[in-house]
């Protein structure tokens, strides 16, 4: 077969998947709920939300606890990394559990537990078999109740915060972020990264007394929505979080986060890193909140994988084509207050830096003046829904795809109706909405290089 | 398929052989609407031939990130994308894997694609080109100058393996990809991907025959011969060595290991799980040394155990499945520490790992951590993927489903049997330690003079704490001055 009449043979495919997509993505927008698991809220008097999702997936059970507490909710200076530090704090032991007592709790249930924080939330997980749920439930519902660490304990735990810092520093792209945000925000708590800032970190073994504050003020049930998935009823889910969290009072706090003024110049910041390195573009944009209601937010989101994704032009030119580009990627999440819309790239060689720059750039440009193709907007759903539907493997899995949703809308619900949300964007919405957002005076630059160069 | 075995295990396991092709199958039929493929190949990067460091890397790159025959890589991502799927590769020493998830409504379009990928891959100049690239970058920017850990976990593997098959990181080495090309990734697809070599896994809810076709399909490869070749364990001198990596970073990061005659195969595997996991379970606050280091001390943000090759443990909770391996070492890592605590937390680390091989397991301590294990690897084998991977693995060790594996040998052990296992394979005197570290003098000095490294803490202490301190600060690192040795980091998987 020679090669055109190969290419001829692989349009015909790519076209007859194209067509398919389109039908299916209209049919099941129409029809099918993207979340398919059946589910119940139960709100309790205190405010605190239990949300069940019993699976056929037998004998595990994934207990999310989201806290409405994130680094956007650091609002006083020098107090950075709060939010992260109490996601460590948490493992330090309660009134009726020490650390070693919850820890042998877990290692009998062979549980597996963590927890992790990001500018909005911070959500802990314990992962075990059904037979220990009462066991679980109890000692998890102590610990956001009764939290109990002596001061030396607690700055111990904060050297092991300074320890993750550590861990994290050598990677370039973390002093990146720091860059974006510190220029990106200056008014708004996403100024400041979730690590929070070295010096912030290294103050926190001061700040026993700020620390008890702060566990007062956002460990309280109006912040906090337990998520119980897996091999699990309702009634039993319902009867043990009232009997163990049903006690718990309401606090009355509410931060004050500072709303950031529009931007009205064009931004840029440079870093210098230390040791070699490839050069980094970060080209971010002031973007649009959550929303399932407003279209703005989910034709960005549309547009984020058209623009950068695997399949963009820019992508193959940069990366397949011209190979002037080893990573390029698209970060836009989904957050309560408007945050940035941001193109990555890690250029192979300095002096295409510019090049690499200006390609980003007109990308954004494009798609101020064009609409994108009514058969990639189809496939980009298609891909939305099906990415989305191939995450939910297991009963963890289908909790951390909630996770997210949980702490902005407090309802799985948010998922079907931001899909059905999609549905409606037109070619002419997101080339509205593009024109909207990506313009000069809403725009940051941020660049890093090595100070010595590539070895 | 001529003949069929039940493997025994997973009910739903089956194993197929087919005498004179001798491909073989692990099948997992279920009813989730998706589809898991994990393709193996039993080969990897120890069949890389001398010179040519990389290659079987960079040839499964070439089927996962490249073009088929029919079509260019863009025209796959192209068809790819709707679906949301992808093919991804993992190339350990002695095996290969390729692994993808579809929703059952796009099987026959995602399998269509990834069979074309692999049976038919088009080895395309600027793919080869591209990836290269990548492999490249890869090494000598992510992890050289990006992770300090990974770095070192991959650094001590080069050190105990050098002269060994496994003495090169599974990417290459930075002198031999720049000698790779095209014709050698042609001629080692042509050798190692057979039907002598492949194990096909399919797991989840495909249709009735879909099995018998993707065979039938796969049949297609040259019949080959298996590639039977052992590995030997590495001859390393008698003594404990120290490599200390200089790079410009603010923090120390400490990898510690050793050779160990055991794997899942060997009659002391579980034993020697159970006191790994109770000395330091991966990323889990359970770990005694965790303990130790972290909660009591605060040195730094974890601390852990493994008698199994685990990559990338900082982005994951959970183990890869297919990184099975004839040799494996006993390895623990301590997470980056601040400088000028560096050489105390590895005496901790030394004096604590002294302390488990002198006094073993308490018979709480055994009792603990072995019902934890027991119920762990329903974690471990949560989803489709992971159960599928396990088979894959159980098959090549020759054991049954991880699962019932674990839950037939942990209730016979004891805590003498664990005991005995750490007297048999942890008593080493060929530890090797690997430091990433902006100023080696320090850990020079401690070697060469016994330099104490006292530490100051930043909140009051227990006496039981200050009083082991006193030990540790100045406990001997048993290393031969001459056995110090300090590697620029360009010198690193040069």
């Amino acid at each position: 077969m020679s090669v055109r009449r190969l290419l001829i043979v692989a349009a015909i495919l790519l076209l007859a998947v194209a067509v398919f997509y389109r039908s299916w993505a209209a049919g099941a927008g129409a029809t099918g709920k993207l979340f398919p698991y059946a589910y119940s809220i139960d709100d309790l008097p205190n405010g605190l939300r239990l949300v069940t999702v019993p699976t056929d997936y037998p004998n595990m059970v994934a207990m999310y606890t989201v806290v409405r507490a994130g680094s956007r909710d650091e609002v006083e200076p020098g107090k950075s990394g709060y939010a992260h530090l109490f996601e460590h704090l948490m493992f330090r032991g309660s009134e009726n559990y020490t650390p070693e007592q919850r820890d042998a709790l877990l290692k009998r249930a062979g549980a597996d537990s963590n927890a992790s924080t990001n500018q909005d939330r911070t959500t802990y997980y314990v992962v075990f078999s059904n037979e220990d749920l009462e066991d679980v439930v109890k000692a998890e519902a102590d610990r956001f109740q009764r939290l109990k660490y002596t001061e030396p304990a607690y700055k111990t735990e904060s050297l092991a915060v300074l320890g993750e810092y550590n861990k994290n520093s050598s990677a370039p792209t973390e002093r990146l972020d720091e860059a974006l945000y510190e220029t990106a925000f200056t008014h708004h708590t996403y100024a400041h990264t979730t690590m929070g800032y070295l010096k912030d970190v290294q103050d926190m073994p001061n700040q026993y007394a700020y620390s008890l504050d702060f566990y007062k003020r956002f460990y309280r049930p109006e912040y906090v929505t337990v998520v119980l998935v897996g091999d699990v009823t309702r009634a039993r889910a319902l009867e043990l979080t009232t009997k163990y969290f049903g006690g718990w009072a309401r606090g009355n706090y509410v931060p004050n986060i500072p709303a950031e003024p529009p931007q009205t110049e064009a931004r840029t910041a440079h870093v210098d890193w230390p040791s070699p390195t490839l050069p980094w573009l970060a080209v971010a944009f002031k973007a649009p909140a959550y929303s399932d209601e407003v279209k703005d937010k989910a034709a960005l989101d549309l547009l984020s994988e058209i623009a950068f994704g695997r399949n963009s032009d820019l992508y193959r030119r940069l990366v397949l084509e011209q190979q002037k580009v080893d990573q390029l990627n698209v970060d836009f999440g989904n957050h309560p207050d408007p945050e940035l819309f941001t193109a990555f790239a890690r250029i192979k060689k300095q002096e295409d830096a510019e090049d690499v720059r200006e390609q980003v750039l007109e990308t954004f440009a494009r798609f101020t003046r064009e609409q994108v193709e009514q058969s990639k907007l189809d496939a980009t759903r298609s891909r939305m829904r099906y990415g989305f539907a191939l995450r939910m493997n297991s009963s963890p899995a289908i909790a951390a795809a909630l996770a997210p949703y949980i702490l902005l809308r407090r309802t799985p619900d948010t998922i079907d109706k931001l899909f059905a949300l999609y549905q409606q964007i037109t070619p002419q919405d997101i080339q509205m909405t593009a024109a909207k957002y990506f313009t000069d005076s809403h725009r940051t630059i941020v660049t890093l290089d090595s100070k010595t160069g590539t070895k | 398929m001529a003949r069929r075995m039940v493997l025994a295990l997973l009910t739903t396991t089956l194993l197929a052989t087919t005498p004179g092709v001798q491909s073989a199958s692990v099948v997992q039929p279920g009813t989730s609407p998706l589809v898991v493929f994990r393709i193996v190949f039993m080969t990897g990067a120890a069949f890389d031939p001398p010179g040519k460091e990389g290659l079987a890397s960079l040839t499964a790159a070439m089927l996962a990130e490249g073009g088929s025959r029919s079509m260019t890589y863009q025209q796959i991502v192209d068809a790819m994308y709707p679906m949301a799927t992808a093919v991804n590769w993992q190339v350990d020493k002695e095996m290969t894997v390729f692994t993808g998830t579809t929703h059952i409504e796009n099987l026959d379009r995602y399998y269509g694609l990834l069979r074309d990928m692999v049976l038919d891959p088009g080895l395309r100049q600027e793919d080869f080109t591209r990836l290269r690239d990548d492999a490249l970058n890869f090494l000598k920017i992510s992890l050289r100058e990006s992770n300090d850990e990974e770095l070192g976990k991959e650094f001590l593997y080069d050190v105990i393996y050098a002269g060994h098959p496994y003495g090169h990181h599974n990417r290459g080495t930075i002198g031999s990809l720049q000698q790779l090309s095209l014709e050698d990734v042609r001629a080692f697809y042509r050798t190692h991907y057979t039907r002598a070599s492949l194990v096909l896994g399919l797991g989840g809810g495909y249709p009735k025959g879909f099995e018998q076709n993707v065979e039938r399909d796969f049949d297609k490869l040259p019949a080959g011969t298996l590639d039977k070749r052992r590995f030997d364990p590495p001859k390393l001198a008698a003594g404990n060595r120290m490599a200390i990596v200089t790079r410009d970073t603010r923090s120390t990061a400490i990898s510690v290991g050793f050779p160990i005659d055991v794997t899942r195969a060997s009659p002391d595997w579980a034993a020697l799980a159970v006191a790994t996991s109770y000395f330091g379970q991966h990323r889990s606050s359970n770990g005694y040394l965790y303990g130790r280091l972290r909660e009591a001390r605060g040195l730094n943000y974890g601390d852990y155990a493994y008698i199994e090759y685990f990559p990338r443990g900082m982005f994951q909770f959970t183990p890869d499945p297919n990184l099975a391996r004839q040799q494996q070492i006993f390895q623990i890592w301590i997470r980056p520490v601040e400088v000028d605590t560096g050489v105390f937390t590895l005496r901790a680390a030394l004096y604590e790992y002294d302390k488990l091989v002198r006094t073993g397991l308490s018979r709480e301590a055994f009792d603990a951590t072995r019902q934890f294990l027991m119920k762990y690897s329903n974690v471990l084998t949560q989803t489709q993927s992971a159960r599928l991977g396990y088979a894959l693995d159980s098959r090549y060790y020759g054991i049954g489903d991880y699962n019932t594996y674990l839950r037939e040998a942990l209730p016979k052990l004891t805590v003498e049997d664990v005991n005995r296992a750490i007297q048999r394979h942890l008593t080493t005197d060929r530890m090797q330690m690997v430091i990433v570290t902006k100023d080696p003098r320090p850990f020079q000095d401690a070697v060469a003079k016994n330099t104490p490294s006292p530490i100051v803490y930043n909140s009051p202490k227990a006496k039981e704490i200050t009083d082991e301190d006193a030990l540790i600060e100045r406990y001997r690192i048993n290393v031969k001055p001459a056995e110090v040795t300090v590697v620029p980091v360009e010198r690193v998987f040069e």
